[in-house]
């Protein structure tokens, strides 16, 4: 880089690096700053803290999170790592598809499934009927602890399956064979090699597990009833319709970014004491199982995608039933439940949700290239900072940047609340750092010579950038910006805070047609979105021509 | 105590493709045995039907007499030591070598002695400690061979060890693999498509094509006298001529078409009563020409030359337009420079004689050779 002219990738690397101070750092430090100051008379206070410490009802929902987190995290382990197993080690008919349903079942908001579950299990639900059917049994419903762990670690042990399935993957039969020539048994291989290779990746994917859950508000809310956890906690106090107090939300959410960040290290540490570079030149090769083994595993796989599709299967049925007023079904079917949403005068929520995911991903797609060909490509200070601050988002919940945007830009130079701007800013904010690690990845494949040799032709820096390594990033990119744009149309968390009328989305309309008991229409929006979710997933398979998804 | 490894008849099927078809080798206790053999002709195959990782589909192996066949790879006793090395890369060095001990629930102690023991014989004692990521490739083709031999297998297996392995570190590693295999005395069965590496650690061979045994014997053997064709193009170079038997003082003689060398070892019952003009294919390695200026000889002119200090590598022509290569040791004249007219005798005791399809060799069996 030539002194005389300021390079265009310091330029680059300013912007950006400004966008994220103002969307960000900003949003962060003035939470921050809420929360140990009294909005009165500007003293510095600990109060919201002690309020929270101090009083039961507050800090009881922290247990509870704890709870329901620690509860699903192990299920959701219990469950995916057998799964990766079983597909990896037997030829399991179907296979193929058992792992998309899988990563179907991953890919709908965790609340859908916590609304689809009280369909089934809830005090009137289709399976609680059944139950109380029979004689001298009462079922109530699964309410609570209960009904929140059962959706949670439904809906995340797809991410256990796939990071374990991935670092299976990467382990050359050879190490299974060394130990069984060395005189290891079936079992004993499990317990003495594969657990603790694939230890790294189910520690990795069990953060990611406890995170979501952690931070999840949409499930408990639903079902949990009385069992409030810290995210309800933090959503009542700051958007209740009683006795709301920002200063103490922004102090709840300090807590839960000071949980999220030390798991964070917690986590890193662990991957730094057991990570091995593993790559496989000859995979494990699935076999026939035989007898008992052969009936136990095909039980377990069919079984547990079955219940993992459940809550989708239910959702797309009942939007095809009649219903009086949205909440009771008469029995017969009818396509009222879309004439009301897709068709009705006013869906917007179904062309915002399209809309904004598109605006969203490209600017993630852009940042992501730029940052990560910055950090990776020109490494200096400032973007080894810009590298820092874009992974923030990562240990961030939803509704706290959320909360802290709306904070932010609610009043004073820059006003956003209620634009369809700040939604999009959210969501892409929030897939940023995804994004950055897989274009980071494969930008790392490939070889600086390759633009060294456009340069030495003449082509300028940029021109090469733009020429040589953008066209040679973008598949890989794109991939990946499918499966962002799909899990950005199911953003809840934080475009519940930011939403207006005017920019709903259509998890927001599920969320409120759910808590208005309007079930028709609520499982008409949600069949729309997984019918996207599912063809967008499509889409990437065909593209890809992979069946591996990394999220 | 060393162990014989009879293995007879066997046949290998990837679903319909049948890979060994009925392949049979005896390998006596003790012995350093290598297979060798072009890229996919089977040695893998072979290899992991004897460890037990491939389903046998006909014959049988047997060990010291007893049949192997049904018995579970983790109770056949065999090390065997990948071509990745396999280490197992969430343990250390220690902990990956005594992994058979504990598998065979030996005491601690003792398992921390016999660690020790083979982690000196190896050389890498003082690597105890350290993680497999901390160790360079020929420190974990160490660590993988201690925990192939600490188990006191009867039979060692090794794929390829040395083929990760850059030049300088393969020299050295095959030297002491061999030196290894002796102080322990395990019958060893080892894997290589590399000749050189064949010839320096075996003490016999076993050269493979597509699934067939071609030959068996000593380095030396296989090297000078070469079964067939094959086996004589896969090991060392070799300039082949189309040439014909005649009688010379009623010997068998090899006519070049007007150069005629009389032979001494030819086994003509091969060939029948009729065997005089029979048309036979002669190997020359470039070793076994003499260059003269006159005299005998086919006619050839050299094309260039290249000065390696032991010797001097010729390309020449020969007059029907043939390119062969011819090697000489330096001496104290001058190399011939090119474009020189030169004689070129072969010499009788050393070259080899196939019959004309390469099929198998004429030259009467003087010394350990078995015929495949
Ligand atoms: N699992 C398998 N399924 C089908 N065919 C196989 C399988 N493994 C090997 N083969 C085939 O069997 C033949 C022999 O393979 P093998 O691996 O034994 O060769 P090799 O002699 O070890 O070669 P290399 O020197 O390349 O390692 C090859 O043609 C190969 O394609
Ligand atoms: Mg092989």
């Amino acid at each position: 880089m030539s002194l005389k002219k300021p390079s265009i990738w310091m330029a680059f690397t300013l912007v950006i690096l400004c966008f994220f101070v103002l969307f960000v750092v900003y949003p962060l430090f003035l939470i921050m700053y809420q929360s140990v100051v009294d909005p009165v008379n500007h003293q510095l206070t600990l109060d919201y803290f002690t309020k929270f410490f101090g009083r039961k009802f507050y800090w009881s929902t922290l247990v509870n999170s704890f709870s329901v987190t620690i509860c699903s995290t192990l299920l959701a382990a219990l469950i995916g790592l057998p799964m990766a197993y079983l597909l990896r080690s037997y030829k399991i008919p179907a296979s193929k598809y058992v792992n998309i349903l899988i990563v179907i079942s991953y890919l709908s908001p965790p609340f859908i499934g916590a609304y689809a579950w009280i369909q089934l299990l809830g005090r009137n639900g289709f399976i609680t009927q059944l139950i109380n059917q029979l004689p001298g049994i009462h079922f109530g419903g699964i309410y609570g602890f209960a009904g929140i762990v059962l959706v949670f670690s439904l809906q995340s042990f797809p991410l256990i399956y796939m990071y374990v399935s991935g670092a299976l993957k990467n382990m050359d039969s050879s190490l299974n064979e060394a130990a069984e020539s060395l005189g290891c048994g079936a079992f004993d291989r499990v317990r003495q090699i594969i657990l603790p290779l694939v230890m790294p990746s189910l520690l990795a994917g069990s953060l990611l597990v406890f995170m979501r859950v952690f931070s999840d508000f949409g499930t408990p809310m639903l079902i949990g009833e009385g069992y409030k956890t810290f995210p309800v906690l933090i959503y009542t106090q700051f958007m209740g319709e009683v006795s709301t107090d920002d200063h103490f939300a922004a102090s709840l959410c300090v807590i839960v970014v000071a949980i999220t960040l030390f798991l964070f290290f917690l986590q890193r540490m662990m991957a730094k004491h057991y990570s091995y570079a593993m790559t496989a030149l000859k995979p494990m090769q699935p076999v026939k199982a035989k007898g008992m083994e052969k009936i136990a595993s095909y039980l377990f796989v069919y079984g547990v995608c079955f219940i993992a599709m459940l809550p989708q299967l239910t959702v797309i049925f009942t939007s095809f039933l009649e219903t009086v007023g949205g909440a009771v079904y008469t029995g017969s079917f009818s396509l009222m439940n879309y004439e009301n949403t897709l068709f009705a005068k006013d869906n917007s929520s179904i062309f915002n949700t399209y809309a904004f995911g598109l605006a969203a991903i490209v600017f993630v797609v852009v940042l992501g290239i730029l940052i990560s060909y910055l950090t990776v490509r020109k490494p200096s200070m400032l973007t080894s900072l810009l590298d820092t601050l874009t992974m923030f988002p990562y240990i961030i919940p939803g509704s706290v940047l959320g909360i802290a945007l709306l904070s932010s830009f609610n009043s004073g130079l820059i006003v956003l609340s209620g634009t369809a701007l700040i939604i999009i800013i959210s969501l892409t904010i929030r897939r940023m750092p995804y994004t950055i690690r897989s274009s980071t990845a494969i930008i790392g494949q490939i070889s600086p010579s390759v633009e060294e040799a456009a340069v030495s032709l003449g082509a300028s820096e940029f021109t090469s950038f733009r020429k040589v390594m953008v066209p040679m990033m973008l598949p890989g990119v794109l991939a990946g910006a499918i499966m962002s744009w799909i899990t950005l149309i199911s953003e809840l968390s934080s475009s519940i805070i930011l939403y207006t009328q005017s920019t709903s989305t259509l998890t927001v309309a599920i969320y409120a047609e759910v808590i208005r008991s309007n079930f028709g229409n609520a499982a008409a929006y949600s069949t729309i979105l997984t019918l996207t979710s599912i063809l967008s997933l499509l889409l990437f398979f065909k593209l890809t021509k992979n069946e591996d998804i990394s999220v | 105590m060393s162990v014989s490894i009879e293995i007879s008849d066997v046949i290998k099927k990837y679903q319909d493709n049948t890979v060994i078809k009925g392949l049979s080798l005896s390998i006596k206790p003790g012995e350093f045995f290598t297979l060798l053999g072009p890229s996919g002709c089977g040695k893998t195959t072979l290899l992991r039907m004897i460890i037990g990782f491939n389903s046998i589909e006909g014959g049988t192996i047997a060990v010291d007499g007893n049949v192997i066949n049904d018995i579970p790879v983790n109770k056949r006793n065999m090390g065997m030591v990948f071509q990745n090395y396999a280490i197992f890369p969430h343990l250390s060095v220690a902990d990956n070598v005594a992994f058979g001990l504990k598998q065979r629930n030996i005491p601690k102690d003792e398992q921390k002695k016999l660690v020790e023991e083979i982690l000196d014989v190896v050389k890498i004692g003082h690597l105890k400690d350290r993680m497999p990521t901390q160790l360079s490739g020929g420190q974990q083709q160490r660590v993988a061979l201690a925990r192939a031999i600490v188990i006191h297998p009867q039979v060692l297996l090794m794929d390829e060890p040395l083929s990760n392995l850059d030049a300088k570190l393969r020299v050295e590693m095959r030297n002491a693999i061999k030196s290894i295999q002796q102080k322990v005395g395990i019958t060893t069965v080892y894997v290589t498509h590399d000749q050189e590496e064949a010839l320096a650690v075996s003490d016999r061979i076993a050269v493979m094509n597509d699934g067939v045994i071609q030959q068996v014997g000593t380095p030396k053997h296989i090297y000078q006298r070469p079964y067939n064709r094959f086996v004589s193009h896969f090991i060392g170079l070799s300039n082949f001529f189309d040439a014909k038997l005649t009688k010379v003082n009623g010997m068998p003689a090899v006519d070049f078409g007007g150069y005629v060398e009389a032979m001494t070892n030819i086994d003509t019952t091969i060939l029948g009563d009729e065997w005089e003009n029979a048309p036979v294919m002669v190997a020359v390695r470039p070793e076994e020409f003499a260059v003269a200026k006159d005299g005998e000889g086919l006619e050839a002119t050299v094309l260039s030359s290249v000065f390696l200090g032991i010797s001097t590598h010729y390309f020449m022509r020969l007059a029907d337009g043939k390119d062969v290569e011819v090697i000489t040791p330096s001496d104290a004249n001058a190399i011939l420079p090119d474009g020189a007219k030169v004689k070129l005798r072969v010499l009788p005791q050393r070259i080899n004689v196939f019959t004309a399809d390469g099929s198998r060799t004429l030259i009467a069996d003087d010394e350990d050779g078995e015929p495949a």
